[in-house]
């Protein structure tokens, strides 16, 4: 098992809003990474550097050996990274299995024919088999956050990226949600995951990083970083249900 | 697609869950396109169209082949383009200079038109492709309007007077005809072609979200690239064969807004983002614009305009998208199904 990902001294914002100061953390292979912190901390910036949709001013990301840094999106969509969006971003003209679909054969590199297949497999695990056809932008919020996921697993990823899909489920969701993560690790997959709900992050993750103003604050086992009182100082104020 | 329809109602009726749509393609449609354009070279070829209707069919032939180019940018890509007249007044020029000044053939002219098209097309893309939206809709607006004040005063063109197209021997309106035909039947089957390709399977999803679509891989640049420089030189050659029908060329009509003003209208009112939109709307642009000549100047545009803001009111989809919606069937379309 080796080191799948390495933020090193990572700087990166909005225009020049600078979001992540000197954020370094590593991921092993085959681990599921849990990251948590207030709103507003970073995290989903963290994903946006990941994935290319905002380039850092410092620091080095190597994926698999491959400084990525400043490499384009798509690209690093075709290294293995898929990632699901916060806030669902279907194409809305297009049919479920079409959103999938475009995953399967310009992520995965699939022929429409092969991709087909693997089209139809993630929308079977994801629930999603039998809205196949339906036009992505009639569909409810929650089948939007499935189709989020269904989306990252069509580009056949190494490294999925989860961001707060748990968010706003009943409880029996969440564990359909961290039933699914537990396969995809048994699988192989590595998953860094992004999420509020406690539950999921202390009995789902391998390590647990906690972020705080764009840096990371804390890194360990799950349950030494929920018990930290850095940790706690930092959610100080924050409700409880976020 | 396994799915096409016309005889297998049942089995979309399985597959659907929302209302299946049926689609019109495979056999059946290629044999009526083809019965089409075989009927249509007969009629040029055997002459018997009078010249007049030649004339307004080439002329529909024409628009055909620009409001495609233009719906393939904005409707399937996102790209919404205010300058196409760019390589339409680039090529009516290459055509004028190349017959009159240096004597060559109008096939010479539309070599010469798509060529310079490509490199401006390419030099182009890396500029515009900065950015998005409206600004990059205006920034080609600008581009063709740099391009017109240049012409107007640039000497080698005869400056804002214009010139006149030279072929010798001038080709008759049935031979113009056969070109236009080709053109747009090419046109077309480039269009519908690309959507089927893998390109074309992520043009959809650039249109619908660009960041998302480069996160599932989806190579923006080339893809916007591709259909770009298509475009250019789709829209260059149908100029250079308006011009040749046409005659004479100056700087304000080749580099004129009108034309993206008569692209959008013909996508708007037939339908955008599908593939007999931009058919039935260069259709119903001609005979309208036929129709029109005989009011007083001006008054054209303002029935147009009225024409595509009523069309925009009441069928928000364009006359064919509407029905398409409706009638929940859809006429060559790039759509991908399950097959389950
Ligand atoms: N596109 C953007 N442009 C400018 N600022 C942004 C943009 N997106 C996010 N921000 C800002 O960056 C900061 C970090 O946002 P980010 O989304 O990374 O937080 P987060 O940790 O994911 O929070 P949450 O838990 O609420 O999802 C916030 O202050 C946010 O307002
Ligand atoms: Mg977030």
């Amino acid at each position: 098992m080796g080191t799948k990902l390495v933020f090193s001294n990572v700087s990166a914002g909005y225009g020049r809003i600078q979001i992540l100061s000197d954020l370094s953390f590593e991921v092993q292979e085959g681990e599921v990474f849990g990251v948590i912190g207030p709103n507003g901390c970073g995290k989903t910036t963290m994903f946006n550097a990941l994935i290319g949709l905002i380039i850092p001013s410092k620091g080095e990301i190597i994926f698999d050996g491959h400084n990525i840094t400043k490499m384009a999106a798509n690209a690093r969509c075709r290294l293995g990274i898929g990632r699901t969006y916060q806030v669902p971003r279907p194409f809305e003209g297009m049919s479920v299995f079409e959103n999938v679909l475009v995953a399967a054969v310009h992520g995965a590199g699939h022929s429409e024919k092969e991709g087909r297949r693997v089209a139809l497999d993630a929308l079977k695990l994801t629930g999603l088999y039998d809205k196949r056809e339906v036009r992505a932008g009639e569909l409810t919020l929650l089948d939007r956050k499935r189709l989020e996921i269904a989306r990252a697993l069509g580009t056949e990823p190494k490294l999925l990226l989860l961001d707060e899909v748990a968010a706003g489920l009943t409880e029996a969701e969440v564990k359909d949600v961290m039933k699914m993560v537990a396969d995809l690790k048994a699988a192989g997959y590595t998953i860094i995951w992004i999420e509020h709900v406690i539950e999921t992050m202390v009995n789902s993750t391998d390590t647990l990083m906690c972020m705080a103003e764009g840096r990371n604050l804390l890194v360990g086992k799950p349950l030494d970083v929920m018990n930290s009182k850095l940790v706690e100082e930092v959610y100080l104020g924050v409700p409880e249900d976020e | 697609m396994k799915i096409p329809v016309l005889l297998d109602r049942k089995k979309t009726k399985a597959a659907s869950s929302g209302g299946q749509v049926r689609v019109l393609d495979g056999v059946p449609m290629l044999a009526a396109c083809v019965a089409i354009a075989a009927a249509l070279y007969i009629f040029g070829l055997t002459g018997v169209l009078s010249s007049n209707i030649q004339r307004y069919l080439l002329k529909i032939f024409l628009y055909c082949t620009l409001s495609s180019m233009w719906n393939l940018m904005s409707g399937y890509t996102g790209m919404t383009s205010l300058g196409q007249q760019t390589y339409i007044g680039l090529a009516g020029y290459s055509l004028t200079v190349m017959t009159a000044t240096y004597a060559m053939s109008y096939w010479v002219g539309f070599l010469v038109g798509a060529v310079i098209s490509t490199i401006v097309s390419l030099i182009l893309a890396i500029i515009l492709f900065r950015m998005r939206g409206m600004y990059f809709a205006v920034a080609t607006w600008v581009v063709a309007e740099a391009l017109r004040t240049f012409f107007t005063s640039w000497k080698f063109v005869k400056k804002g007077a214009g010139m006149t197209v030279a072929a010798r021997p001038y080709p008759s309106t049935s031979t113009i005809y056969i070109i236009a035909l080709t053109l747009c039947i090419i046109a077309l089957a480039v269009v519908y072609f690309l959507l089927k390709s893998r390109v074309g399977l992520g043009l959809t999803a650039m249109r619908d979200d660009p960041d998302a679509a480069s996160s599932v891989g989806v190579d923006i640049f080339k893809s916007k690239l591709l259909v770009y420089v298509v475009s250019a030189i789709f829209t260059a050659l149908a100029g250079g064969i308006f011009y040749l029908n046409k005659g004479s060329i100056y700087p304000a009509g080749g580099f004129g807004i009108s034309w993206t003003v008569s692209m959008v209208f013909i996508v708007i009112i037939g339908g955008i983002g599908t593939m007999g939109g931009p058919v039935l709307g260069s259709i119903l642009y001609v005979i309208f614009e036929e129709q029109l000549a005989k009011l007083p100047g001006g008054w054209t545009n303002i029935v147009l305009g009225l024409i595509a803001i009523l069309v925009i009111l009441f069928l928000p989809d364009g006359i064919l998208g509407t029905l398409q919606k409706k009638l929940r069937f859809e006429i060559l379309s790039q759509k991908r199904f399950s097959g389950e």
